[in-house]
């Protein structure tokens, strides 16, 4: 039964015109806008303006602050993951309740309430101040927006993660224990390399929003910390230079991509290797 | 060791076991030697793998001690154990191959040198049939590949024990006859003692040296094969080893026993003077005569082919008795049943004495129905 019956043509009939509506032709029309000049014309130089050295600055210090929110994510993430799957069935569900809880609020009110409570008048300095203690600057640091993006996107860290590590039979568990290993053993050479398909997940899912995010930067690193987000805004609300925007976005998502593909290589190395 | 525990490697001593208030393990008493090739049999759910977790370590008895060559060992973890389990379901290491998995155990603790390693493992699956397959993937092992397996990583270690947990319950019975036979040798060639459980009573009886009965959390009976299949301590051993009768009796003196209205010699003794007893007679025990020659008469209402031998139900005044005869007999024909004295073995009542009655309610059907829930 090679052929598909006419019928599951049909079927997949919606999907496929859902896919060319929402993804591929916007991707054309990016690609559009990147390599024409306002007049339509074909042209390299959108994207070779977007190598110059005022925007490599930019896409370096993206890179850098979401890898290190990812990295703190994954600190941060990996011990909650295989506490909560450890506990009981009844004590998991509401905890992983509790994970997702922020999410249920508006990403622009968490981000302002971040505000409120680092600002220099906010709430940590009028405690630290109360308690007698100097009153500590933090707004608009580079240490801010990686905090706002930890916060952020720390669920979508800990939920994949978490997946994969409830599904871990805990007869393996024993089965190491058995063999001879102690409670680090068992994490080392059971655990992490049966959980690192979550890993990379929750890397993934991290790093991506992390790198392209605008938001977090001009709330809580002030105008200071511009990001790749944050230009690529600029070029469309307020520079009405469309070829520039989409030329930096297509820069955006070959680095997404690439940084993907690496992981993807990374877990199926990891995966189905000798520890 | 002391002189009282000479021989013995692993004792329970009043194991009590409870889960969420229900006693599970109700006062484990049990020696095993070393060398012993040991069986727990029960029916599901009678505490077996429990038992097995708290000699590996994976429980801790709420009551009661584990000694192992003399010492207690109630709170040494697992790892610390020279004890290996094969697990039911195997629970090999799916992100490693078949030579990881076997060397898990060697590659903990002291640095072995790779050539060591190397050697030990092929030994190892040369041992269990499985040369040649070390890079495979486990997950693309068939259910007895994937057993071996399981075997050759829980004794690379050289565990003083191996535990077994129903290791073979997943196999089809060609193969699982064959690694009946593969496990008993390895365990001959290695003189490792072998914990072995199992709900199959003709597995037990086969690869034994000594059999646990257990029932509802309590030790029934520990014996050899024959021991626990010719004397069985009470109704309930008598009828989850192998077909039995049994039946209401009376001993009237010592060697005489009256069941079914008859008086008949018997090798039992050392029961009170009209002590009412359980009465074994195993199917295969029983002789198929002309009327006028037997101690007890009766219809055959059923007769079954079963290859070796026919399994014909007698009615004998009202009680159905299964008997296994090589003659052939016809439905409805009347029959006469003698006895020898060795044939008739006398138990003390128990509570379970009522709960096993006669074969009326028989049917090849309902047979081989237990036989599949059995298997499940
Ligand atoms: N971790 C546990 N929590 C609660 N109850 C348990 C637990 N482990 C076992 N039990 C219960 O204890 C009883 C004995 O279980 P056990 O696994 O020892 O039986 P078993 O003899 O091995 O049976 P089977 O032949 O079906 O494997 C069962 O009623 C089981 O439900
Ligand atoms: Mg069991």
């Amino acid at each position: 039964m090679k052929q598909r019956s006419l019928l599951q043509k049909c079927l997949a009939a919606p999907h496929m015109v859902w896919t060319v509506l929402f993804i591929i032709a916007p991707l054309l029309f990016v690609a559009y806008y990147a390599f024409t000049d306002s007049e339509g014309a074909f042209t390299f130089d959108n994207i070779l303006k977007s190598l110059e050295a005022d925007y490599m600055v930019i896409f370096f210090r993206s890179i850098s602050l979401a890898i290190i929110a990812t990295f703190i994510c994954l600190i941060i993430a990996y011990p909650m993951a295989y506490a909560i799957s450890r506990a009981k069935p009844s004590a998991q569900k509401i905890i992983i309740m509790l994970v997702m809880l922020p999410m249920w609020m508006n990403f622009l009110i968490r981000t302002y309430s971040w505000m409120s409570i680092l600002e220099d008048t906010g709430f940590i300095n009028q405690l630290l101040i109360k308690l007698g203690l100097e009153p500590v600057h933090m707004i608009n640091t580079s240490g801010a927006v990686v905090l706002g993006m930890v916060y952020n996107f720390l669920p979508y860290m800990i939920l994949p993660i978490y997946t994969v590590m409830v599904k871990i039979d805990r007869r393996l568990v024993e089965a190491a224990h058995d063999l001879g290993c102690n409670s680090f053993g068992v994490m080392t050479k059971v655990i992490f390399p049966l959980s690192i398909s979550g890993v990379v997940s929750g890397v993934t899912m991290v790093f991506v929003p992390s790198i392209s995010t605008f938001y977090i930067s001009q709330k809580l690193g002030g105008g200071n910390f511009d990001l790749i987000g944050d230009t690529i805004e600029r070029q469309f609300q307020t520079a009405y230079n469309y070829n520039l925007g989409a030329a930096i976005s297509l820069i955006l998502m070959v680095l997404i991509i690439i940084s993907m593909a690496i992981m993807n290589k990374f877990s199926d190395e990891d995966g189905g290797m000798v520890v | 060791m002391t002189e009282s525990n000479a021989g013995r490697i692993i004792e329970l001593k009043n194991i009590r076991k409870s889960f969420d208030g229900e006693t599970v393990l109700d006062g484990i008493n049990l020696d095993i030697h070393d060398k012993e090739f040991v069986t727990f049999l029960g029916p599901s759910g009678c505490g077996k793998t429990t038992t097995l977790r708290i000699i590996a370590g994976f429980e801790t008895p709420d009551f009661g001690e584990v000694f192992f060559d003399g010492a207690k060992i109630n709170d040494l973890p697992p790892y610390k154990r020279q004890v290996n389990t094969v697990f039911q379901k195997y629970a090999l290491f799916p992100h490693l191959n078949v030579y990881e998995n076997v060397a898990f155990g060697l590659r903990l603790g002291k640095k072995l040198k790779e050539e060591e390693i190397s050697r030990r493992v092929k030994d190892m699956l040369r041992m269990v049939n499985l040369s040649g397959f070390e890079r495979r993937n486990v997950e693309s092992l068939s259910g007895g590949q994937q057993q071996r397996v399981a075997i050759a990583r829980a004794l690379i270690n050289h565990p003083r024990v191996l535990l077994l947990d129903e290791p073979l319950g997943a196999l089809d019975l060609k193969l699982r006859k064959d690694m009946q036979n593969e496990l008993k040798n390895i365990q001959m060639q290695t003189g490792i003692t072998f914990i072995y459980v199992t709900h199959d009573q003709e597995e037990a009886l086969s690869m034994s040296d000594v059999i646990v009965v257990m029932n509802e959390g309590v030790i029934q009976q520990i014996g050899t094969p024959t021991d626990i299949y010719n004397e069985p301590v009470n109704a309930f051993v008598a009828d989850f080893i192998g077909e039995s009768n049994i039946l209401d009796g009376v001993m009237l003196e010592d060697y005489k026993a009256k069941f079914s209205n008859q008086t008949f010699d018997c090798l039992d003794k050392g029961f009170a003077k009209g002590e009412a007893v359980d009465i074994v007679v195993r199917p295969e025990d029983v002789d198929v005569v002309p009327v006028e020659k037997g101690m007890l008469s009766g219809i055959v209402t059923s007769v079954t082919f079963k290859g070796v031998h026919y399994e014909i139900i007698v009615d004998i005044g009202g009680f159905k008795w299964m008997i296994q005869t090589t003659d052939f007999v016809a439905q409805d024909e009347h029959i006469g049943l003698y006895i020898e004295p060795d044939a008739i073995h006398v138990m003390k009542k128990s509570k379970y004495s009522d709960q096993f009655g006669d074969y009326s309610s028989f049917s090849d059907e309902l047979d081989e129905l237990s036989v599949n829930t059995e298997e499940e």
